[in-house]
């Protein structure tokens, strides 16, 4: 027996697998996470694409929600995909299968979609009238909010994958997603305001990161406030004295057209510096998002090292 | 309440307890000093109530409870860690009580007891234990310890010939660590098969059937030698996998693939990286024509019938032409004719100077085709031990039975419906492979 043959290599091995996972996204209607991207940010554009990047509060809360759209698109991507399968890798790792190959192969394929569910969401979003934002920090601004929300899908995504390989079985990997995107919802520091130890914990979820990015590149710190302006509004009608004066006072910064102004000075007084509309801040964005994706990946392929461990 | 009057309470009836359990252990022939070692006296609680594996969850769930307990007395009433640890000791108390139950069943089972003294042992547990140690009327039912056999010799002192041509297989050992015990998964298997063989593997369901074959592939390396051919297969066994075909129970395949692609996917795991396309090609042409595949290669694995899909996945294995090629129940989920249909395939297959062994639930459908049968029981201590190595026409005079089927009760466990004879067929078989009288 020659004991000396040479077996697939891992890098062969790796277009083996991805050749096998784009015919999965044909035969097995993978495919349809693409509508599925469309649908969702079609329904946000049109709930909350507005006021997106014309003032702070509707810029915040697009952020927000588009980032919750990315992280919501990128779970479902792969929080199935190594579990449904796992008795099957176990027999292919006892034939060969390197776990690096597998999981890089996922990476790219990951990837692939991950570009097309961005792609998906800003055409949405051009063609929803989302205002996008006009200056580009590190290329030109369309190609940093692709690359914003690429990131942010493909971190989520490498996450949900390391959950996939985590655990055994499906029922468990959809238990595990509501919790995941609870965490990521509470502790991105969007609406809920962190102090402490909560505030800390924000740093280890994608969703702080892709909001923040998202809100520094739509110049979240210039943009005028206007909750103060509408909640004034709702209080016209009150009277001191037989006297409106909250009224009156509107009535006059209307009339001598400072109404502008005044939203202005109002955001000026609730900048926040992590928004801060800088290359700095939005390639430190990126650079934690691709520290989720390496990591992420990594302990899946250590997980994965671990199948023959599977009892039957 | 002060704090060291709660510790000097909580000692007191732990102290009660042990002293019951001395006597309890006593009495089910066990050491009684073990009971004064806190997790240990748990995990011989069950020994004595026959449920093991019940008490070292429970060993472990002490454990837990006790540093639950102490952390309530010392922490501040109201504070935050008192909180926590209050609510890890009510999440640790329901799995605590349940498994007591348990090992408490068990223990009225051994005394003979109704089982509506568990009620009690729940509730009080340090007087149960003095009242089961100390009185007169306790004692161990008749027949206890229930599982007790006469069991085989662990040791035959035979050795396989790891010269010999063919599979040599030499296992001392199995054994897998389960929380705080060893157990002997395998104990004493030493066999040769030929090339060209075709074997049958009986056992029963948790013999260690499937165990065996993974200790003999060294997916799962025991305390054994395992030679085929010249080559060690443990110690050669990153080119040695390619050489052994495994197929698994399940149909274990993507089912959105077609089955073309399937196999030549498989053929670029299995086969040398240097080996050329057309030729490659060849072999996947070659195996979708001897499993009768052809016909449906470019169909989506999904929309294989189970016996096509079941052809697939033993094609994925033998498309590297494996020396020794290995199958756990391929006919399961077939019918009759299918199945026989399948075994004559892997019957061509030995011809071709290869070593078949299979796992196969209905063997006398196709025993016939079989060159020799192994009989793997589980005998008095849970453990696979060898019961019988040799031709299928052999096994039937050596067992005194007509068929596979009654040769595989013969071995199975009373508690499983067979005859519990599995001992005495390995000290038979040890007796016999020694060249003794039988």
């Amino acid at each position: 027996m020659d004991t000396a043959i040479r077996h697939t290599g891992r890098v062969r091995q790796t277009f083996v697998y991805l050749g096998k996972l784009f015919r999965m996204f044909i035969f097995r209607n993978d495919w349809k996470v693409m509508p599925m991207a469309a649908f969702i940010s079609g329904l946000v554009s049109f709930v909350v694409g507005k006021k997106m990047n014309v003032s702070m509060e509707g810029t915040l809360r697009g952020a927000f929600a588009f980032s919750c759209i990315c992280i919501w698109n990128g779970f479902f991507n792969s929080i199935q995909v190594i579990c449904r399968e796992r008795p099957i890798i176990k027999r292919e790792h006892r034939s060969g299968l390197h776990m690096t190959s597998y999981v890089f192969a996922h990476m790219l394929y990951q990837a692939f979609l991950c570009a097309c569910q961005a792609g998906i969401t800003l055409t949405v979003m051009m063609v929803a009238k989302v205002k996008m934002p006009a200056t580009g920090y590190v290329t030109n601004a369309m190609v940093d909010m692709f690359f914003t929300m690429f990131l942010i899908t493909y971190a989520a995504d490498m996450v949900a994958l390391f959950i996939s390989a985590l655990v055994k079985n499906t029922t468990t990997a959809m238990t595990v997603v509501p919790f995941l995107l609870i965490f990521q919802l509470i502790f991105s520091g969007g609406f809920f305001s962190l102090t402490g130890n909560a505030y800390k914990l924000s740093y280890l979820t994608v969703s702080k990161w892709g909001l923040t990015a998202l809100c520094a590149q739509g110049e979240y710190n210039s943009l005028p406030m206007t909750s103060l302006w509408t909640s004034m509004s709702k209080m016209r009608s009150m009277e001191i004295e037989g006297e409106k004066p909250v009224d009156e006072m509107l009535d006059y910064i209307t009339a001598s057209k400072r109404k502008d102004e005044l939203m202005l000075e109002c955001a000026s007084n609730n900048q926040e510096k992590k928004y801060e509309s800088s290359m700095e801040n939005v390639l430190r964005c990126w650079r934690n998002l691709g520290i989720f994706i390496v990591l992420f990946s990594f302990m899946s392929i250590v997980m994965l090292e671990f199948i023959d461990l599977d009892r039957r | 309440m002060n704090k060291y009057l709660e510790l000097a309470l909580l000692f007191a009836f732990v102290l009660a307890e042990t002293v019951g359990m001395w006597r309890i252990f006593s009495k089910c022939g066990r050491k009684g000093w073990l009971a004064a070692i806190p997790m240990l006296r748990r995990y011989q609680m069950g020994l004595c109530a026959g449920r093991d594996a019940e008490g070292r969850q429970l060993a472990l769930l002490e454990s837990g409870v006790a540093v639950g307990i102490f952390s309530c007395i010392f922490f501040k009433t109201g504070s935050v860690s008192y909180m926590v640890a209050a609510f890890l000791l009510l999440l640790l108390i329901i799995p605590y009580t349940i498994f007591s139950i348990r090992v408490y069943f068990g223990l009225c089972d051994a005394f003979g007891r109704n089982r509506f003294w568990v009620v009690p042992w729940v509730l009080c547990d340090w007087l149960c234990a003095l009242i089961w140690g100390f009185g007169s009327d306790f004692k161990t039912a008749e027949g206890y310890p229930f599982d007790d056999e006469d069991a085989a010799p662990e040791v035959s002192g035979i050795e396989a010939d790891l010269t010999a041509p063919g599979l040599s297989i030499n296992i001392t050992r199995r054994t897998a660590m389960s929380l705080f015990k060893r157990k002997v998964l395998l104990r004493d298997i030493h066999l040769i098969i030929p090339m060209g063989h075709m074997v049958l593997l009986l056992g029963g369901s948790g013999s260690g059937k499937t165990t065996f074959l993974n200790a003999v592939t060294g997916y799962e390396k025991a305390n054994a030698v395992i030679t085929l051919g010249d080559s060690n297969v443990y110690k050669e066994y990153n080119s040695m996998k390619y050489d052994i075909g495994f197929v698994p129970q399940q149909d274990l395949v993507r089912g959105s693939d077609t089955v073309y692609r399937t196999l030549s996917d498989a053929a670029s795991l299995r086969l040398p990286a240097d080996m050329k396309s057309d030729k490659r090609r060849e072999r996947i042409n070659e195996v979708l024509d001897t499993f009768g595949l052809t016909p449906v290669k470019s169909s989506l694995v999904d929309k294989l019938s189970g016996g096509q899909r079941k052809r697939l996945s033993i094609a994925m294995e033998y498309i590297s032409d494996p020396t020794l090629f290995i199958l756990d129940e391929p006919d399961s989920g077939l019918d009759g004719v299918m199945a026989r249909a399948l075994f004559e395939k892997l019957r061509v297959i030995a011809n071709s100077g290869k070593i078949v062994i299979v796992i196969t639930h209905t063997p006398d459908r196709v025993a016939d085709l079989f060159d020799d049968v192994v009989v793997i029981a589980k005998d008095a201590k849970r453990t696979g031990r060898l019961a019988y190595y040799g031709s299928v026409y052999d096994a039937r005079i050596f067992f005194g039975k007509k068929s596979m089927e009654e040769i595989l009760m013969s071995v199975n466990r009373r508690e499983e419906g067979g005859e519990g004879r599995a001992d005495e067929f390995v000290r038979k078989y040890s007796a016999l492979a020694a060249g003794g009288e039988v």
